[in-house]
C-alpha cells in the first residue's frame, strides 16, 4: 500500500501542464521513453568513435558491423520474445551451427535447391522450438535447463554430423543471398529490418503479442483471464528457434562453407542484446525498438574496439560492463518509477505465482 | 532533546513503543507525517484509514522496511531503534504479519517458522526433529493443525495468514504489528487472531491491530487511532469508536457506506447457469442454480472450498463430475479461455497474484480478456483500445490520471474497479466474484457494491463468495453455505442471519 499511496500522489503531479512548460515536459517525453538511453549511447558511441578513428564510419566499415548485426540482430528478437515470457533460450547458436551444417548438406550431397534449403532450416528452427517450448509447458522443465540441453547437444551434432569439418562446394547462390547489397545496404540488413519490423507488428498490434506481455507479466492473472499461456509460451520458443534458422542461411553465405563450429556463444551477446535494449528478465516488459538499439550497441562497441586497436581481451571486459550498465540502469529506472519490485530472483519459467488459492485450499480448518 | 515533543500524547516515554516527529515524503508527496504516536504496552491499538491514508507507510517505518525522513525517531521502551533496517528492528523486538514478510513457498512451515532464527543447541547445523518440535509448539496458538514438514506452497491463502500469526509471534516480540490479519480468514479464525491480540497484550507486549473491518478493529483494541492523508486526526478509547464516529473521521466526511439496493420487484426468472452433482477434487457434489439478475452467496470457513468451487466453475480446475448448463446449453469449460468466450468471468481473490499486471497500464488491464474481440483480421487499433479502455474503466468509477499509468501503482479499490471493467467489457452471463472487497477501503466498498448491483441490473447472474457475512448479507438474494466442499440448504432472505449460517458452516447444523 506503500506505493499506492506514492502512486496516488503522483496523479496530482502527473497531470499535464500548459504554457511555457510545454516545450520542456515534451522532452522531458522523449527522454521518458524506455529505450532513449539506448538510443542515445548508440549516437554517442558512434559519434565519439568516428572522431576518434575516422575510419569507423566508412561504408565498408559499416556494411561489416551491419553483417553482424543482421546475424545477432534476428537472434536478439527471437531470444528477446522468448524473456518477454520470464523464459530463457540458451539454444540459438548452437541451432545456427545445427541448421547450417544440415542445409551445406542438403545443398551440396542430395542437390537441394537453395530455396528450399531455406525453408528446410527455418523449420528445422522452429521444430527445435516447438520441443522446448513442449517441455517447458508439459513437463514443467525450466527452460534454461532445457535450452542449455539444446545449446550442448545441437552444437555436438553439429560437429559430429562433419566430423569437425567444414561443409564446401555450396551454391553461390547463398553468397548471392548474403553479400549482395541494394544501394549499399547488405540484403541481411534488409532481412534483420523485415523480421523486425514483423516482430513489432506481432507484439503492439495483435492480441497474440499483448498477451505474450500478459504471460510475462503474470501467468496466473494471463491464465485467468482466458489466455492460452501454454500455445503462447511455445509460440515464442517457436520464434526463437525459426529466427536461429534463418541466420544459419545467411551464415553458410558469410563464411561460403557449411561451419559446425559457427554460432559458439552467439547467444550471450542475443541475450546481452536485449536486456541491454531494455528487456527486463522478469518478464513482461521490453520492446522491439529496444532488443534493435540494444544489440546495435553491442556491435558498435564491439566494432569500435577492433578498430581503435584495443586488446581483445579487453574487448570482452568492455562489453561485460556495457551490460553491466544496462542492468543497472533498468532497475534504477523501475525504482525512480515506484514500479513492483519483482518477487524473488529470475528463474527463467519457473512459475511465478502460486498455485490458485483454490487448488490448494485443502487444509484442515 | 527529545521532551519538547512528547508532550501531544499522554503515554510515558518509556513504556511502549513511539513514533517521534516521524514523516515520509515520496517526491512531493508526503504520505506520513506524525509528532508523537505511543503504543503502549499492554495494549491493543486499532489503526483506521481508508486506502492510502499512511497505515502501511507507519507499519513499514516500525518494522525497519521504510526509511522515515531524517530527523524521525522509533522508540522502543525508551531505547531509539536505527531507522530503515528490518533486521535491527527486528532485533528490538518489532514482529509484524503482512504481506511485506511474505513466507517462502518452497520450504516447509517449519523452516518458514524458524526462519531466522539460531539452533537451539549452538550449533551450526539444523536438527530436523528439533525444529518440527518448535514448529508444532509455535502452531499451537493459533490452533493451526498442519504437519510441519508440508512445503507452505501447499497451504491454502488462509492457512498461510494464520501461519505468519504463528512465526511472528513465535518470536516473543515487544511490538506485534498484525496489519489486517483477518482479511482472508472466515469469522472463527478471525476470532482466533483477535485473541491472539488480546493475550499478547495482556502478556504485557504492545500490539498494533490495522484492519478494515470496523467491528473487528473494535473488538480487539483498547485504544483506536485514525489516520488520514498521512496524520493523525483522531485518538480514542474504543468505547467511542463507533461506526459512524470512524468512518467520519476517516473519510473526513459524513459518509455511510449503507446503500440498499432494491432487487425486490424482480420476478424470479428462468434460470442462467445451474450445476448438477458438480465435482472436483475436494469439492462436492454441489449442486447449485442462479437466475438473470439474481446474486447467489456462498458462505463458508477457510478451506471449505468456496475459491476452489468458482476456479471449478470457471474451468481453471479440473472438473471430475456432474455436468453443468449455461443460458440453456451445455457448459463443460476445460479451461478458463473456454469460460470466458462462454460468458463466463472470474475476479479472482488475490488480486496482486490472479488478477493485475502490476507493471503494465491501466489499458492493458482493462482490455486484457477482450483484446482479442477488438481486433479486426488479427491486428488492433490502439486508439480503438485506447477508447474501449477509457469507457469502461471510466463507467466503474476507476479514478486514475492517465489510462498509461501502471495499475500497481493505484490503490487497491482503484485496482479493482479496474478488474470490473476488465470483465464487464467482457459482458458475461455469469459473473464469479471471489472476495470481491478484499483488502479496498471502506468507501471504495460500497462502490463494489454498487457495481455488483448494476451487474445484477444488466442481467447478469452473479455467485459472490465472500468471508463477511454483513457483506453477502447486503450483497445476496439467496446464501449456500459450504462445508468440506459441499453445500447445505439453500438460505433465502428472510433467513439471514449470522447464527444460521455459522451453525451450517461449523457443521453444527448437518449439511447433507
Amino acid at each position: 500500500m506503500t506505493r499506492s499511496e506514492a502512486g496516488t500522489s503522483q496523479d496530482v503531479l502527473g497531470t499535464q501542464k500548459a504554457g511555457p512548460a510545454a516545450r520542456r515536459s515534451r522532452l522531458r517525453a522523449i527522454v521518458d521513453i524506455p529505450e532513449f538511453g539506448v538510443i542515445a549511447a548508440c549516437v554517442l558511441v558512434f559519434v565519439i568513435v568516428t572522431i576518434l578513428q575516422p575510419r569507423f564510419a566508412n561504408a565498408g566499415n559499416l556494411q561489416v558491423i551491419g553483417l553482424d548485426l543482421a546475424n545477432y540482430g534476428i537472434l536478439t528478437i527471437g531470444v528477446g520474445v522468448v524473456i518477454l515470457t520470464s523464459g530463457i533460450d540458451l539454444s540459438p547458436g548452437s541451432v545456427v551451427a545445427l541448421c547450417s551444417v544440415v542445409s551445406a548438406y542438403l545443398n551440396v550431397n542430395a542437390g537441394v535447391p537453395v530455396g528450399l534449403t531455406i525453408v528446410f532450416s527455418i523449420l528445422i528452427g522452429a521444430v527445435i522450438g516447438y520441443l522446448h517450448g513442449w517441455f517447458v509447458t508439459r513437463l514443467d522443465v525450466p527452460p534454461f535447463a532445457i535450452t542449455l540441453v539444446t545449446l550442448t547437444a545441437a552444437a555436438g551434432g553439429a560437429l559430429a554430423l562433419t566430423s569437425g569439418q567444414p561443409i564446401s562446394g555450396v551454391a553461390f547462390a547463398y553468397q548471392d543471398l548474403t553479400l549482395s547489397k541494394v544501394a549499399g545496404i547488405p540484403v541481411p540488413d534488409i532481412i534483420f529490418v523485415a523480421v523486425a519490423v514483423v516482430a513489432w507488428i506481432l507484439l503492439e498490434r495483435t492480441y497474440i503479442g499483448r498477451q505474450i506481455y500478459a504471460v510475462g507479466g503474470n501467468r496466473e492473472a494471463a491464465r485467468l483471464a482466458g489466455i492460452p499461456v501454454r500455445r503462447r509460451l511455445v509460440l515464442t520458443y517457436v520464434i526463437s528457434g525459426a529466427c536461429a534458422g534463418l541466420v544459419a542461411v545467411m551464415v553458410i553465405g558469410r563464411v561460403g562453407v557449411g561451419d559446425p563450429s559457427v554460432g559458439s556463444g552467439w547467444e550471450l551477446d542475443a541475450i546481452a542484446g536485449a536486456v541491454i535494449g531494455g528487456v527486463s528478465l522478469y518478464g513482461g516488459e521490453g520492446r522491439i525498438v529496444g532488443m534493435v538499439f540494444g544489440i546495435l550497441l553491442l556491435m558498435l562497441i564491439n566494432n569500435a574496439l577492433i578498430v581503435l586497436n584495443v586488446n581483445p581481451y579487453y574487448q570482452q571486459v568492455a562489453l561485460g560492463l556495457v551490460l553491466g550498465v544496462a542492468i543497472v540502469a533498468d532497475r534504477i529506472r523501475a525504482r525512480s518509477r515506484g514500479q513492483a519490485r519483482p518477487r524473488g530472483i529470475p528463474i527463467f519459467g519457473a512459475k511465478g505465482s502460486p498455485p490458485p488459492a483454490a487448488a490448494a485450499e485443502n487444509t484442515a480448518t | 532533546m527529545t521532551e519538547s515533543a512528547a508532550s501531544h500524547v499522554s503515554q510515558g516515554n518509556a513504556d511502549g513503543v513511539s513514533l517521534r516527529r516521524v514523516s515520509k515524503t515520496y517526491g512531493l508527496a508526503t504520505v506520513l507525517q506524525v509528532d508523537e504516536l505511543t503504543f503502549a504496552n499492554g495494549e491493543v491499538t486499532g489503526i483506521v484509514g481508508e486506502n492510502g491514508a499512511g497505515k502501511s507507510t507507519m507499519l513499514g517505518i516500525l518494522a525497519g522496511t521504510v526509511p522515515p525522513n531524517p530527523g524521525g525517531e522509533v522508540v522502543i521502551n525508551g531505547e531509539p531503534v536505527p531507522p530503515g533496517s528490518p533486521s535491527a528492528s527486528q532485533a528490538a523486538g518489532v514482529a509484524m504479519v503482512s504481506q511485506e514478510f511474505p513466507l517462502v513457498g518452497q520450504l516447509s512451515v517449519a523452516e518458514n517458522l524458524t526462519l531466522g532464527m539460531r539452533p537451539e543447541h549452538g550449533g551450526f547445523f539444523f536438527n530436523r526433529k528439533s525444529v518440527a518440535t518448535v514448529a508444532r509448539g509455535m502452531l499451537e496458538p493459533v490452533n493451526l493443525d498442519i504437519d510441519p514438514y508440508a512445503p507452505v506452497s501447499t497451504l491454502s491463502i488462509p492457512a498461510r495468514q494464520l501461519l505468519e500469526v504463528a512465526k511472528a509471534l513465535g518470536r516473543s516480540p515487544k511490538l506485534l504489528i498484525l496489519d489486517e490479519p483477518t482479511s482472508a480468514l472466515g469469522p472463527v479464525e478471525a476470532d482466533l487472531v483477535i485473541g491472539i491480540a488480546k493475550e499478547h497484550a495482556a502478556n504485557g507486549g504492545a500490539v498494533i491491530f490495522v484492519g478494515h473491518r470496523l467491528e473487528e478493529v473494535r473488538e480487539a483494541a483498547d485504544r483506536v487511532v485514525v489516520l488520514r492523508n498521512g496524520r493523525l486526526v483522531a485518538d480514542m478509547p474504543v468505547a467511542e469508536a463507533s461506526d459512524a464516529r470512524l468512518i467520519r473521521e476517516m473519510v473526513g466526511r459524513e459518509h455511510l457506506a449503507t446503500v440498499t439496493a432494491d432487487h425486490s420487484g424482480l420476478a424470479r426468472p428462468a434460470s442462467v447457469f445451474t450445476a448438477e452433482d458438480l465435482t472436483a477434487e475436494g469439492l462436492g457434489p454441489v449442486s447449485l442454480s442462479v437466475s438473470e439478475g439474481e446474486v447467489l452467496g456462498i458462505a463458508g470457513l477457510m478451506g471449505s472450498g468456496r475459491s476452489r468451487l468458482m476456479h471449478t466453475i470457471f474451468g481453471a480446475i479440473p472438473r471430475t463430475g456432474g455436468t453443468m448448463v449455461l443460458a440453456g446449453t451445455p457448459y463443460a469449460p476445460r479451461n478458463a479461455g473456454q469460460a470466458v468466450e462462454a460468458g463466463v468471468a472470474l475476479v479472482p481473490e488475490d488480486r496482486k497474484q490472479q488478477s493485475i499486471l502490476a507493471n503494465a497500464p491501466v489499458r492493458w488491464n482493462v482490455t486484457l480478456a477482450t483484446l482479442r474481440r477488438l481486433t479486426s483480421r488479427g491486428f488492433f487499433s490502439p486508439k480503438a483500445e485506447r477508447v474501449r479502455a477509457k469507457e469502461f474503466a471510466g463507467r466503474t468509477g476507476a479514478r486514475f490520471a492517465s489510462i498509461e499509468q501502471p495499475i500497481g501503482s493505484l490503490s487497491g479499490g482503484n485496482q479493482q474497479r479496474v478488474i470490473f471493467a476488465k470483465w464487464f467489457a467482457a459482458e458475461p452471463r455469469l459473473l464469479l466474484l471471489d472476495e470481491p472487497t478484499r483488502g479496498v477501503d471502506v468507501g471504495a466498498k460500497a462502490e463494489i457494491y454498487g457495481l455488483i448491483d448494476e451487474a445484477r441490473a444488466r442481467g447478469m447472474a452473479v455467485i459472490v463468495a465472500s468471508s463477511e457475512l454483513e457483506e453477502l448479507f447486503r450483497l445476496s438474494d439467496q446464501i449456500v453455505v459450504l462445508r468440506h466442499g459441499r453445500i447445505g440448504r439453500v438460505l433465502t432472505k428472510d433467513q439471514f442471519s449470522k447464527e444460521q449460517v455459522l451453525l451450517m458452516a461449523s457443521g453444527v447444523e448437518e449439511i447433507p
